[in-house]
């Protein structure tokens, strides 16, 4: 009777060598792929594309899925960031990488200020506040004589990077990134965090620091999701108020995120495949493009409203980055 | 050391302009069970939410064990042993039952006993086990109330308090909650503070008594000394 009842979610296969040299291997993989220039330079776009989306989607999924802080503020760091790249390499003459660290930087700096403000407010409260926030800095920079108000600024790096060189950073920002989430997860704070997920109240009474915890993920999400962003907009070559600051980033990675399954490592990984591809697809069909993506996440919640990989980890049984930790390990 | 365990001195507290818990003062022994009892709306939850940290005193003043916690966060009023078990269990449903009582040993200080408690916990409620891995949304009220009562338990806390525990059970389960309250009273030497609708039982189980009334502790004494009618007059306010 007992062993009917295990469902899914009981079996942790990332901790299982062969599994590890798998992931491992697949990453791997994909270095080779970029070192070597194996792959055209239109699939290394797609690349670049889906790496970064996963990087911003883990974030958000960690904030909204984890956490139960749903913002709907994330584009005020890839604007941040955007613009922290474009200042400190086409004005300042600045290396990237030291462009991209200032982004970081001013992000978390930005994020924690905001945090004393945000941690009072609970759900749609914080979500909406996220995104009133991101709005004021968007009016900010659209006055902003020295950013080029609302026509923005060309990125300008020399020499600039090569497109095989952004796809392996890139590729490493997207493994710390999805490495960051799982191992946080599986440490106390993780359990914390889920917990606060659950029923924040609850968690308080048995002793989780929540104003801490908030604290940590929130700064944490903002800093990866500026580095990716900032690669992202150098890809581009290009940032403006309305690009960087914009909702639509967001919005996408609610897509990601639900489509993939909110509350799981895998799910933001399977989601932005899904969404890159998708996003191109829908290109050809100019105005519908967001109606039926947004059609699409409405279905997705009505009928697998664990997604993609939420619903495949209770059919199958197994997590491959499973946030179960020690219970399973030290009590069986 | 007195063998006074917590007292609470002059305690307000309040959402906005309304004034929850007006003046309250109690006094908990050391291995003793206290129920406090009044009507809806005494003040009893918000007053015992403020004890635990959870809400933020106006004026007054909280001591455990000799030692002032009214400006604590709840986080470090748990650590240092007193856990409060909230309204309607309140377990993290979407985590397994097990998780839900680890989350228990949270705090540093209990980090190190968690193995021996989990232990213990499941030595108070065999049916825990068996349904250690089962998500605790998918469990009865009663199996619930059980998961959040080995859940504060997991910390080894001194003081105990179980706001409104029979809430929604039926009598069977309440009976075999109040024999483990019992149990952990006596074996941990846990002090517990029942908040409780059920005046009898609430006075067959404790040794002191406490009534509140609109914020304030109209009518106080032992258990087993006190008169029906005075004891009416005091919950209704007649």
């Amino acid at each position: 009777m007992a062993k009917r009842r295990l469902k899914g979610g009981n079996v942790r296969v990332l901790d299982s060598l062969p599994m590890l040299i798998i992931c491992i291997a697949l990453v791997s993989a994909l270095y080779f792929v970029c070192l070597a220039r194996i792959a055209s330079n239109n699939s290394m776009r797609y690349m670049i594309q889906i790496f970064l989306y996963i990087t911003m989607a883990e974030m958000w999924n960690l904030l909204s899925g984890f956490t139960g802080m749903t913002s709907l503020g994330q584009q005020l760091y890839i604007g941040l960031a955007g613009y922290s790249v474009a200042v400190a390499t086409t004005k300042l003459h600045l290396t990237l990488g030291l462009g991209l660290g200032i982004g970081v930087a001013i992000s978390v700096v930005v994020a924690l200020v905001m945090s004393l403000l945000l941690y009072r407010m609970e759900g749609m409260y914080f979500s909406v506040a996220t995104w009133v926030v991101a709005e004021i800095f968007e009016k900010l920079f659209l006055n902003w004589k020295y950013v080029g108000q609302g026509s923005g600024m060309t990125i300008r790096i020399v020499p600039y990077p090569r497109i095989h060189e952004i796809c392996v950073v890139a590729l490493t920002v997207c493994v710390f990134a999805v490495a960051t989430v799982y191992l946080l997860l599986r440490t106390k704070v993780g359990l914390g965090l889920t917990a606060m997920r659950d029923d924040i109240g609850a968690a308080s009474a048995v002793g989780v620091n929540v104003f801490n915890h908030k604290l940590l993920v929130y700064a944490i999400a903002a800093a990866f999701t500026a580095i990716a962003a900032g690669i992202f907009l150098v890809n581009k070559g290009i940032v403006y108020p309305e690009s960087g600051f914009s909702i639509s980033w967001t919005v996408s990675l609610i897509f990601i995120v639900i489509v993939g399954g909110s509350g799981t490592v895998g799910g933001p990984i399977v989601g932005s495949v899904i969404y890159v591809f998708l996003q191109e697809y829908l290109a050809r069909f100019p105005g519908w493009s967001n109606i039926i993506l947004g059609t699409i996440t409405i279905l997705t919640i009505l009928f697998l409203p664990k997604g993609i990989v939420g619903t495949l980890q209770e059919k199958l049984g197994f997590e491959i980055f499973s946030a179960k930790r020690f219970s399973y390990a030290k009590h069986r | 050391m007195s063998d006074t365990l917590l007292r609470i001195e002059d305690l307000h507290a309040g959402y906005g302009d309304f004034v929850a818990v007006d003046s309250a003062s109690l006094e908990v022994k050391k291995g003793g069970i206290v129920a406090l009892i009044g009507i809806n709306g005494a003040g009893k939850t918000t007053l015992m939410n403020t004890v635990a940290g959870l809400h933020k005193p106006s004026s007054g003043k909280v001591y455990f064990k000799d030692e002032e916690i009214t400006a604590l966060s709840a986080d470090r009023i748990v650590a240092k042993g007193l856990s409060l078990v909230p309204q309607g269990g309140r377990c993290f449903t979407r985590m397994s039952v097990q998780d839900n009582l680890l989350m228990g040993s949270f705090p540093k200080t209990a980090r190190k006993n968690a193995k021996a408690m989990l232990a213990r916990v499941y030595e108070l409620f065999p049916d825990l086990e068996q349904m250690k891995q089962r998500p605790a949304g998918n469990l009865s009220g009663g199996q619930r109330q059980m998961v959040a009562i080995g859940r504060a338990l997991m910390g080894s806390p001194e003081c105990l308090i179980f706001d409104e525990i029979s809430l929604g059970l039926s009598p069977v389960v309440i009976n075999d909650i109040y024999r483990i309250i019992k149990r952990i009273n006596k074996e941990e030497n846990t002090s517990i503070i029942l908040i409780e609708q059920d005046i009898r039982r609430a006075l067959k189980t404790s040794d002191a008594f406490y009534v509140m009334l609109k914020g304030k502790v109209v009518l106080s004494g032992k258990s087993d000394e006190v008169d029906p009618e005075t004891l009416k007059k005091a919950y209704f306010g007649i």
